[in-house]
């Protein structure tokens, strides 16, 4: 495997806290690799397994999806549908040969921004040795 | 010409075509779809019919049309992009399939050739192979002036007989492909002659389904457009592309546009399939859809392939193959309602 | 056994009192043996109705149909329509009453019991027999379905001939009916699915090399989502224009609708498309098998419903269908819901 290649992670966050989360380690000068696009939703609630079926096959290599931690979710319980959704999301896509690590989900307050370093340096490290992700990516 | 070739000879033959890439039927899950191939010792027993017929090498599913971008150089630029160079042969094509290339012909080849489908027929060599026993429980070719050992649309017609094929050389296209390796092809004996029309007799003694008086349902059909009978037949259509996409005449289809760069924009034209059974087929962009409901859709595809079609081209736009009957998942069976519209004749 | 001619019976009462405005059921089809979905109105039609292991079809896609078009017309007959439904069709009627698309005034269920059996497929039984010479097709004993040929009967195991969906159901009666035909005979499914099972045990690699086989072949022609009674979006991610475009939709809104996947059938969308579908259809899919049975490319889609249908029993303890009242697998949650693949 290609272990030059740098992935492209996308990452839905959630606007109250892990959005909040990521702008905090930049204020906080926390260094994260560049290989994410954030892409800002109103809730973790909102975000459709289809966003991250299409971002795969727009060529993301991974994808994040971050909310509140349980219990703060500002639209009381949203976290916790998305929590029911991507659980199988997460079963379905090895189940047809995506390597699971490419789907990942987090808890990241507004306030932990060290923590949200950290997952995108691990997916990174984790995203790496597998090389782009080709199957469900759109090559025309 | 006529020849007639052993059949342990014929892997003998195709291995010569070496300059050619090979299709062939291959079984897949539960049935045959033309696959390419290296080799073709023999035609397996159990063949029956192609699931996607010829039309997916000379009208496929996606074709690009040209390419696009925006801005190059200061304005737009189009590149255009035609099917690749490859010369194909395609072995077991049934006749009713091989019809269909013609009817293909009359919509792509006429004045204005289309010239993505002129590329890939001029390409394809066509070696049939004549249906004893009947491939399908519903072919119904003897009806609509086919049979099951037409030769239209074909190059090279085979018949498999009991220790040889008899070979039909029907086009300069054919000869080529017989000169390949001549000497595995010989003369036909008065025996073998005989054995082919034997064949063929008992062929056509096997059909089973047939439509009464073709030839009266287009003077009725034009009467019919308000029938009652096409809301009666179509309550049961799902409206599932499934008799058109596996049609071997029918060929509509839809443009559009894929973009694989917004900035700068660049893309590629495609067509690919599309049925006049699917909702949105004939949605206007106002929202209004002068096919709204299935009975409309249903009527459609009668009356293109037995009225319209005939009216444009002189020539019936099915072939019998009786894909789109066997195949329907609802049992909706275009002879059945053929034989109700002629009745509504008599 | 179940009797079909007390179900023309009810039919026909139904019909005669102007109770419902259609009774939709099986009747022949025009190839001889197989059933077909027929809406019945008239009383004197009702004796086309049969019920034998041939009625694969799930009748309650035009429950919604008729649904979908009596919103189009100005004065809709009000009447409610009876079904007949299997146990997976009965399961059907469950999600659509727990989304709230029908309610249960709408419909009276003509409910039949699969006699310890279930429907044929027709794949198998035709490698068995060739389909011109079959005269009729019905239940023998122990779930053995019969085939009269030439006059002859022949027995078939369930397990040769019987429908996947069939050997592998385990609510071979409907859980929800007005009227009940037959016997509540409840039989054991051997496992829940083979193919699922054989699919996990297969490396990653495997895997992506039998689904990449698989759905290459797929040539969108979208049966599998027009069959199914649980796709009842007007407006599905994958259309390439949307249904609701109304007179008052302007070209540029148009041009913003997004599209979501290409209308080529290239690998990757055919992959994006069935796991879109396969996701929506979670907790809902209730197994009916007709996406699978109406394929013209024989891929086998039902394992990816079957998956999720495995998981939402093995993470949610949820099963689709099964009680109108409780709220759908993805309008609830537990605090106890799994969550340890969130970091
Ligand atoms: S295959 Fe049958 S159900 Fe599908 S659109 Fe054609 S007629 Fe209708
Ligand atoms: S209309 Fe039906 S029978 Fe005729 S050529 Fe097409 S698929 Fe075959
Ligand atoms: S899946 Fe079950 S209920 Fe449905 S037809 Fe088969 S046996 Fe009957
Ligand atoms: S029915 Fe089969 S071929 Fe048609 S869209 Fe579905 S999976 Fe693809
Ligand atoms: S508001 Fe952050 S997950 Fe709902």
């Amino acid at each position: 495997m290609n272990s030059e290649h740098e992935p492209k992670i996308v990452a839905f966050l959630c606007k109250w806290c892990s959005s909040a989360g990521s702008d905090m380690a930049g204020v906080s000068r926390l260094e994260y690799p560049s290989n994410v696009i954030p892409i800002t939703v109103m809730c973790s609630g909102s975000v459709s397994p289809l966003y991250i079926l299409s971002a795969f096959n727009l060529g993301a290599d991974g994808v994040l999806v971050s909310g509140c931690h349980p219990g703060d979710c500002h639209y009381i319980k949203g976290n916790m549908y998305a929590r029911r959704r991507m659980a199988l999301l997460k079963e379905l896509l090895p189940y047809i040969g995506l390597e699971p690590e490419r789907f990942q989900m987090s808890w990241v307050s507004a306030a932990e921004g060290l923590k949200f370093t950290q997952i995108i340096k691990e997916f990174v490290k984790q995203l790496k040795p597998l090389g782009p992700q080709t199957q469900l990516r759109r090559s025309l | 010409m006529e020849k007639v070739l052993k059949k342990s000879d014929l892997g003998q033959w195709v291995a010569r075509l070496k300059d050619f890439d090979l299709y062939g039927p291959v079984r897949e899950n539960n049935h045959w779809e033309f696959n390419q191939i290296s080799q073709l010792a023999n035609f397996p027993e159990d063949y029956t019919q192609v699931n996607v017929p010829l039309k997916k090498i000379l009208l496929p599913n996606r074709e690009v049309l040209f390419q696009f971008e925006d801005n190059r150089n200061g304005g737009p630029y189009l590149q255009e992009v035609l099917p690749e160079e490859r010369e194909v042969v395609v072995f077991g094509v049934r006749p009713c399939d091989a019809r269909g290339i013609v009817l293909l012909e009359k919509v792509f080849s006429s004045e204005i050739p289309d010239i993505y489908f002129e590329r890939r027929r001029q390409q394809v060599y066509v070696v049939g192979l004549s249906c004893y026993p009947l491939p399908g429980e519903n072919c119904f070719c003897l009806s609509l002036g086919g049979g099951p050992f037409s030769t239209k649309g074909m190059d090279i017609l085979l018949t498999k007989m009991q220790s040889k094929y008899f070979v039909e050389v029907l086009t300069p296209k054919g000869e080529k492909l017989i000169k390949a390796a001549p000497e595995y092809f010989f003369n036909p004996t008065d025996k073998d002659q005989q054995e082919r029309q034997q064949l063929e007799r008992k062929a056509r003694a096997m059909f089973t389904r047939q439509i009464e008086g073709v030839e009266k349902i287009w003077p009725v059909l034009s009467q019919m457009f308000e029938s009652p009978l096409w809301r009666e037949e179509s309550y049961r259509c799902l409206k599932c592309g499934i008799c058109t996409y596996l049609c071997p005449t029918c060929h509509c289809f839809d443009i559009t546009d894929e973009i694989s760069s917004t900035a700068p924009l660049q893309g590629k034209r495609v067509r690919v399939w599309d049925t006049c059974q699917f909702p949105d087929f004939t949605m206007h962009s106002s929202g209004h859809n002068p096919r709204p409901d299935k009975a409309s859709r249903l009527r459609q595809r009668i009356m293109h392939k037995f009225l319209y079609f005939v009216e444009t081209f002189g020539d019936i736009m099915c072939t019998g193959c009786g894909r789109c009957v066997s195949k329907c998942p609802v049992g909706i069976d275009i002879i059945d309602i053929l034989n109700k519209v002629a009745s509504h004749g008599a | 056994m179940v009797e079909v001619e007390k179900i023309r019976e009810e039919a026909r009462r139904l019909l005669q009192e102007g109770q419902v405005r259609g009774v939709i059921g099986y009747v022949r089809g025009p190839q001889g043996v197989w059933a077909v979905p027929a809406m019945i109105r008239n009383p004197e039609d009702v004796d086309r109705l049969v019920w034998n292991p041939t009625c694969v079809h799930n009748l309650v896609l035009f429950v919604v149909e008729e649904k979908k078009e009596q919103a189009r017309q100005k004065e809709p007959d009000k009447r409610p329509l009876a079904v007949v439904v299997k146990g997976c069709d009965s399961r059907a009627i469950n999600v659509l009453l727990q989304e709230k698309f029908i309610e249960r005034e709408e419909v009276i269920l003509l409910g039949v019991s699969c006699e310890n059996s279930g429907v044929v497929d027709k794949k198998k039984l035709l490698n068995l027999v060739p389909s011109q010479k079959i005269e009729e097709i019905v239940y023998g004993n122990n779930g053995h379905i019969v085939a009269v040929i030439d006059g002859e009967r022949r027995v078939f195991p369930p397990e040769e001939v019987l429908a996947d969906r069939c050997l592998e159901c385990q609510a071979n009666f409907p859980v929800v009916y007005d009227h009940f035909f037959g016997e509540k005979i409840k039989k054991e499914a051997i496992n829940t699915s083979p193919g699922v099972d054989k699919i996990e045990k297969m490396r990653l690699e495997e895997r992506r090399r039998f689904w990449e086989e698989e759905l290459s072949r797929c040539l969108r022609c979208y049966a599998c989502r027009s069959v199914c009674p649980m796709c009842y979006c007007t407006e599905c991610v994958v259309d390439p224009i949307s249904f609701a475009v109304e007179p008052t939709t302007t070209a540029e809104e148009k041009a913003k609708k997004i599209k979501w996947i290409e209308k080529s059938p290239l690998l990757s969308e055919n992959f994006v498309y069935h796991l879109v579908r396969a996701i929506h259809l979670a907790g809902r899919c209730v197994d009916c098998g007709e996406c699978e049975r109406v394929c013209p490319e024989d891929i086998p889609i039902r394992l990816l419903n079957k998956k999720l249908e495995r998981e939402a029993w093995r993470l949610f303890n949820y099963v689709a269908g099964m009680d109108s009242q409780a709220p759908s697998l993805f309008s609830t949650f537990k605090e106890t819901d799994p969550e340890d693949f969130i970091r």
